[in-house]
């Protein structure tokens, strides 16, 4: 029966169509061209070469292929013919050296291996900005940066120096004769010797000027200082002292005067009952103000008023301007905070413009701040820039009165606002002479471009503040047939003398106690500093009206300097521009900050694709005359009302391979060298821009992953009500994770057992820890394609969380539902409270990742740690999904020769490759990788130990992260060490664990945030 | 073997009876009839004056081949005994050859006899002779002698049994075939008897499943070890760059392995030496007088080529006994033999250093190889295998201090090996 059953096979079948007939006879609809395939027969017929014959030909060479490519190549091993004294390969050796790159100083040791500098480490020995930056651990990628300029360039070919000195030389001098200006165009020059021979090249040519052009431009305070101080010099902070700072739109963690003081902040605000207070009035969020106890926000063209407010609420002979109410009674507040802490407090103002640093000062001094949290003494000697200056040179450049442009290290074409008029009036010039380490924008318009050596191939001596004066030395031979500008200078000058020389003569001439070789050795000597002048007196009353003339209704945009590439010099640095921005979460890009009720306002917003890659719409910024187009914007929380921010440095065209395309070019739009610009218009424009942003949840939600409590429930309650430990019901009672676990444990007695503390309160936020994990551990970069997909390979990442409005208490209060509490806590706060995370491996010490591994690829060591084997690993990816933390990273591709990452990752030509950590493995295509704790640096000092025939000494040595992170937040040791810092820290009644609950009982473990709230 | 030097020399070496008159008359000339013992003579001049001297040209102090035609053998004794109290005595010889080497002393040998200093300058004239033999037209030089060394063919004598066997089994045969006649049976021809005798054994099927067998776990053992072998180099020797002898140096002269590979107590690497570092004795040597077995040179000879190439790659100008100025250096390309790969991370410091292990451990005789190969197999299973069995000296180190009594206790009465200190993780060669 059931074989007569028919089945058809459609309609067609039924009826029995034509159609379904000829399907049913002919197996394929067409004849197949089997004529094409075989050929013509007799051909076929007639050949040797049967299918068999063609198999076992294939299956032979394939197998002959395969033998071949065992053989194991053969390895050549090259000595030194002479080998220098000081090199033992496989041994690293440090030097200490000083730079000063795009307005950042820093006094640094170099690590190099084998005469090569692979990481920049910071030199802690030394008081003023003795720490590293995510730019200077990442600065040591642009000595081999493959876009550098490698020969002297005229006309836009390729030259030799003797020829380009000798025609740069005579077109200055031409310039010169005729009566014509010449412009020396330069960064801020700190060199005694730099500044030595330009004011040399001034005695010689009468026509010459020099212009100080650094990206952002702090003249109105230079000018201030420079009447009331009688220098045009900043005064330093020093917050030793220090109870309470208050700043107005001053970001002193991150982009300020440049001086560092991420680490005394730091060591104040520790916990307890004389804990720094910080209160920050700002137009966008910095990380200062993320970090800050009270923050609230401030319109960038109202801050000179609020402070002039301020100023005359403390007493200053000013009447009491006009300020809105809220801002009133927040400065109400915060002056009578301010007159208990009379003498230990310090007010700062950012901006560039002369009267807010003049009420700020004002109230310093009134409240005798001065000399004490503000030094007037030992100034900061980091900036001289003079906007008019800038502005007669740029009127004389469009009256056609310029002769010759010399433009050091400064990309003028790209970097100085539109608005100036400079660029424009270029032309005018006779010759235009760049100093410059790449074929930048201004180089394409240059009849000379001269390339500069970076600061590891210099020598230099730098006078930073008055007190101190740092050297530079090379730590490695010129890669390329560059000088550097004080090379230049000294051919222009027709000195035939050595760099060392000039350098060492310098510094005799500073008649200093150390001996060069200890300077040299050292990187950093201290400098007697003369007592400081009398303060002149000071018009405040001129400074009240322009603070009252300078408040706008209407858009504001507030430019500013991204954490990652600062003034733009970094534009190139595929390590800075992949590390994500510690606010916003975004890498490879700049855009227009609005806040979300701005968004809506204008009808843009971000939206996530499925695959969580954030999109966005774009703008158009006009400014006065100038237009910006397509703009990307990015909705975040936290700006002034009506207010707008976008980074500047970005939108390059001729930075090179990573930095072309990267962003819009803010110079475009910048009202002069103001921080900010008035009288904004923005309209949406067509298109979607794809954002690299790599945090889509930005509220914790109600949980504890970030513990947080006030200074006062700190000082008064017990820790057990402000850091809850969950505990379970169970046939005991309540117990905790740890009490309840199915696990085995580990036997963590024995030898040593390596644990980090990650104080939450510490944490600014800046990315130092990432760039020095990248440098110290290989981390290649994925770029911006591979960033969107959440594909970073970052071992280490600061997550940073916002407050939300709604929260678990408030729901209860006020009876709302879970669904509705739940997507109101998604929600960031308008002005949220923000907490920075960095969050690595956790070396769990009940691993869920090691039971999942079907290979044991990962595995747990006797000392703490989750060891990682990527040669045993297949790449099943099951760690990856049942780690809790989401801390392991899958190479997708191989990002060391994979085509399609030749424009991100450095470490795809042998320049790039120079780099490399040799003791760190780079990992192929296919396998896991995570955080290790640096256990090359573990296994480093435990053999140096057992060669010295000692134990391991606490602080000796420590993680990548831990000792780029100025502001000590990362602490690293063996808790087996009952002396150790990291000891002590477990025992904290700050410490817990993240997610602790899930019971993995991890070696990493944080300290609560307290915050000192008023 | 002592030599009694009296006109006729007897060397091992040379029989030249034409040298020999050469050299007749040339000491025949000479100042002293010196008897001493050319081989004490030896010793004591490659352990006190070749550092400074050579016979046969001048390196720091003069040549000395011909310094018993040039000097007194008193003068020469009271010289070498004490230079500064001859000098002193206003010895005009002495005071010339001092100011003629820029006033650089020798130091004084007052410990040697008088019949050592015989004996250094009976081998000065020994030494100093010309060791290629070329006498006028028909020079003879020795024909290599067959040093026995090597043991008899065995290809010939294998092909010879091989004949021979064939040859028994066509006899036994023949035989076989032989009495078949006398019982009246057919003979049957050698071919056919083994087709017989193979088809018998394949209808056999005990023997098929056993040859089968066999056959089969035979070749998946092959298999297997050639498979596990793929990568591994052990035996690896390639040819280097130059011919140097460890044999020569570690195990004839005895210099210390961490003389030259210095930074194996610092450093991850064992460094191959720079050739700075070679200079520090190829100042003074040039050459090996060293011979094989059959008298020719071993090691090149007196000036040797391998040697020469260090002073090519260094710019050493050996006739003037300086460095060339300007010279470009040449980096030697050693070829690596001992290859990890690059996941693997070895320290040879924490091996040398704070493990107290010997280099041979894993280098093998290094001593004596003439050229250098791969003698471990250096397979992760090798390295595993030795971090089981090796004692840790956690008494003698202080690292290990604290460790030590803990590790005690938990492991009472055992032995402290690596893999007791966590010597068999992954992470502790793997990142």
């Amino acid at each position: 029966m059931a074989n007569s059953k028919k089945y058809w096979k459609g309609f067609d079948d039924l009826i029995d169509s034509p159609i379904s007939k000829s399907l049913a006879e002919n197996e394929f609809a067409e004849p197949l061209p089997s004529t094409d395939f075989y050929g013509d027969e007799k051909k076929l017929e007639s050949s040797s070469t049967s299918r068999r014959d063609f198999l076992k030909f294939l299956g032979f060479s394939t197998a002959a292929a395969t033998l071949a490519a065992c053989e194991a190549p053969v390895v050549e091993s090259i000595p030194y013919v002479v080998k220098p004294e000081e090199i033992i390969p496989g041994v690293p050796n440090y030097y200490a050296t000083s730079i000063f790159q795009g307005g950042d100083f820093a006094s640094v040791l170099v690590k190099t291996r084998e005469g090569r500098p692979i990481k920049i480490e910071p030199n802690k020995d030394v008081a003023f900005n003795g720490g590293t930056s995510a730019r200077i651990q990442g600065s040591i990628l642009s000595l081999y940066d493959a876009n550098r300029l490698q020969e002297p360039m005229a006309g836009g070919d390729i030259s030799s120096w003797p020829e380009v000195i000798k025609a740069t030389k005579a077109a200055i001098e031409k310039a010169n004769n005729s009566g014509k200006q010449v412009l020396f165009v330069t960064q801020n020059i700190i060199s005694p010797l730099a500044n030595k021979l330009v004011g040399q090249m001034a005695m010689q040519y009468s026509n010459l000027h020099h212009i100080i052009f650094d990206g952002t431009s702090f003249s109105g305070k230079l000018d201030f200082y420079e009447k009331a101080i009688g220098k045009r010099a900043l005064p330093t902070m020093n917050l030793d002292n220090a109870s309470l700072i208050v700043s107005f739109n001053a970001d002193f963690l991150g982009e300020y005067t440049g001086q560092s003081v991420s680490s005394t902040y730091a060591a104040k605000r520790k916990p307890g009952k004389s804990m720094l207070r910080h209160v920050q009035f700002e137009s966008m969020l910095s990380i200062s103000g993320a970090a800050a106890d009270n923050r609230y926000k401030l319109r960038a063209s109202e801050q000179a008023v609020a402070l002039a407010y301020l100023y005359s609420k403390l007493g200053g002979a000013v009447s009491k301007p006009n300020v809105n109410e809220s801002t009133a009674s927040q400065l109400d507040a915060v002056a009578k905070e301010l007159k208990a802490a009379a003498g230990t407090s310090l007010v700062l103002a950012g901006g560039n413009d002369e009267a807010s640093e003049a009420f700020a000062f004002g109230i310093n001094q009134l409240l005798g701040n001065v000399g004490k949290t503000l030094d007037v003494a030992n100034l900061l000697l980091l900036h001289a820039e003079n906007d008019a200056k800038l502005s007669n040179a740029t009127k004389s450049l469009a009256s056609g009165k310029v002769g010759a442009v010399v433009f050091v290290d400064v990309n003028a074409v790209h970097a100085l606002p539109k608005s100036l008029g400079f660029t424009a009036n270029l032309d005018k010039a006779d010759a235009v002479i760049t100093l410059t380490d790449r074929l930048d924008e201004t180089a394409a318009v240059a009849n000379y471009a001269l390339p500069l050596t970076h600061f590891l191939e210099s020598w230099n001596i730098l006078h930073p503040t008055s007190n101190t004066v740092g050297l530079s030395q090379p730590t490695i031979g010129k890669l390329f047939n560059t000088m550097q500008f004080e090379e230049v200078l000294l051919a222009w000058l027709g000195e035939d003398k050595k760099l060392y020389d000039a350098v060492k003569e310098t510094y005799s001439e500073l008649n200093l106690d150390a001996p060069f070789n200890t300077a040299l050795h050292d990187g950093v000597v201290s400098k007697e500093v003369a007592a400081a002048a009398a303060l002149a007196d000071v018009d405040y009353s001129g400074y009240a009206k322009a603070a009252s003339a300078a408040v706008s209704s209407g858009t504001e945009i507030v430019f500013y300097r991204s954490t990652a590439l600062g003034n733009g010099t970094y534009a190139n640095n595929p390590w800075l521009l992949e590390m994500p921005d510690p606010i916003s979460r975004v890498s490879w890009d700049n855009y227009l900050m609005v806040s979300p009720s701005k968004a809506e306002e204008l009808g843009v917003r971000n939206y996530t694709e499925s695959n969580g890659a954030v999109n966005g719409d774009y703008v158009t910024v006009t400014v006065g005359e100038n237009q910006l187009e397509n703009v990307p914007v990015f909705v975040q929380p936290g700006l002034a009302p009506d207010t707008v921010a976008l980074a500047i440095g970005y939108g390059r065209t001729a930075a090179g391979k990573a930095g072309n395309e990267v962003g819009v070019n803010a110079a475009t739009i910048m009202n002069g060298l103001q921080h900010w610009a008035t009288g904004v218009s923005i309209a949406k424009a067509s298109g979607k821009h794809e954002f690299a942003c790599i945090q889509l949840a930005h509220t914790m939600m109600g949980r504890k992953i970030v513990n947080e409590t006030t200074l006062e429930a700190f000082l008064n309650d017990s820790h057990e009500s402000w850091n809850v430990k969950t505990k379970f019901e169970t046939h005991k009672g309540q117990l905790t994770a740890s009490e309840t676990t199915l696990w085995q444990a580990h036997d963590h007695q024995t030898g040593h057992m390596w644990n980090m503390s990650i104080d939450l309160n510490s944490c600014i936020g800046c990315g130092a820890c990432v760039i020095a994990c990248n440098a110290e551990n290989n981390v290649p970069v994925v770029g911006k394609d591979e960033m969107r997909r959440h594909r970073d390979m970052h071992w280490l990442r600061i997550d940073r969380y916002y407050s939300s409005d709604m929260t678990e208490e408030v729901a209860e209060e006020e009876g709302i539902r879970a669904t509705t509490k739940f997507l109101k806590m998604e929600i960031a706060s308008d002005n949220p409270e923000v907490v920075f995370q960095p969050v690595m491996c956790q070396h769990c010490n009940n691993a869920p990742c090691e039971t999942v591994c079907p290979v044991a690829a990962t595995v747990h060591s006797a000392e703490g740690l989750n060891h990682m084997a990527y040669n045993r690993c297949i790449g099943t990816r099951y760690c990856a999904n049942n780690c809790p933390y989401k801390v392991r990273r899958f190479n997708w591709f191989s990002y060391e020769n994979n085509s399609d990452f030749t424009a991100v990752n450095p470490a795809q030509d042998d320049l790039g490759r120079m780099v490399l950590n040799p003791d760190v493995t780079v990992r192929a295509r296919g396998v896991m990788e995570k955080c290790s704790l640096c256990i090359q640096r573990i296994q480093y000092a435990k053999l140096e130990a057992k060669k010295d025939g000692r134990k391991v000494r606490d602080g000796e040595f420590t993680t990548a992260c831990a000792q780029a992170c100025d502001s000590g937040a990362l602490v690293f040791g063996d808790i087996n060490d009952s002396a150790s810092r990291v000891a002590e820290l477990k025992k904290d009644t700050r410490m817990y664990h993240l997610l602790e609950d899930v019971g993995t009982e991890p070696s990493i473990f944080y300290q609560t945030k307290v915050r000192n709230k008023a | 073997m002592r030599t009694r030097f009296r006109l006729t020399l007897k060397t091992r070496f040379y029989a030249n009876v034409a040298l020999v008159l050469f050299l007749f008359l040339s000491f025949f000339s000479a100042s002293a009839e010196i008897e001493g013992d050319v081989a004490n003579g030896k010793s004591l001049w490659n352990a006190n004056c070749a550092a400074c001297h050579k016979l046969d040209r001048k390196a720091v102090g003069p040549a000395l081949g011909d310094v018993t035609e040039r000097r007194t053998v008193e003068w020469l004794i009271k010289w070498i005994r004490n230079n500064q109290e001859l000098r002193e005595s206003g010895d005009r010889d002495a005071i010339a050859i001092w100011e003629e080497y820029n006033r650089s002393a020798m130091p004084n040998y007052p410990q040697f006899s008088d019949q050592d200093i015989l004996d250094i300058l009976a081998y000065t004239i020994d030494g100093g002779k010309p060791k290629e033999v070329v006498a006028g037209g028909d020079g003879v030089t020795l024909a290599p002698v067959d040093g026995g060394g090597s043991g008899p063919a065995k290809l010939p004598v294998l092909i010879g049994l091989g004949v021979f066997f064939v040859l028994l089994i066509m006899l036994l045969a023949k035989v076989k075939n032989t009495l078949r006649i006398v019982k009246g049976e057919d003979p049957e021809s050698v071919a056919s008897e083994l087709s017989g005798f193979s088809r018998g054994l394949a209808k056999n099927s005990a023997f098929v499943t056993l040859a089968t067998i066999i056959i089969g776990v035979l070749f998946l053992h092959q298999l297997y070890w050639t498979l596990m072998g793929v990568g591994m180099e052990q035996n690896y020797q390639p040819e280097q760059p130059i011919a140097f002898s460890h044999a020569l140096h570690a195990g004839e002269n005895g210099i210390d392995c961490n003389y030259c590979h210095s930074s194996a107590r610092h450093s991850k690497h064992s460094g191959i030496p720079s050739a700075n570092v070679c200079m520090n004795c190829h100042m003074y040597i040039d050459g090996s007088e060293i011979t094989d077995a059959s008298g020719n040179p071993k090691y090149g000879g007196e000036s040797s080529p391998e040697i020469a190439k260090i002073y090519a790659a260094i710019g050493w100008d050996p006739a003037e006994n300086a460095y060339i100025e300007g010279h470009e250096e040449m980096p030697i390309k050693w070829v690596r033999i001992h290859n990890l790969p690059d996941l693997a991370y070895f320290n040879h410091a924490q091996h040398v250093n704070a493990g107290g292990i010997e280099c041979q451990t894993c280098h093998g005789p290094i001593e004596e190889m003439e050229e250098v190969y791969q003698y471990s197999p250096l397979t992760m299973g090798w390295c595993i295998n030795c971090h089981r069995e090796t004692e840790v000296q956690v008494e003698t180190n202080g690292y290990y201090e604290d460790m030590h009594a803990k590790l005690a206790k938990k492991y009472p009465g055992e032995k402290i090996t690596v893999e007791k200190i966590g010597g068999l993780e992954c992470g502790k060669c793997h990142y």
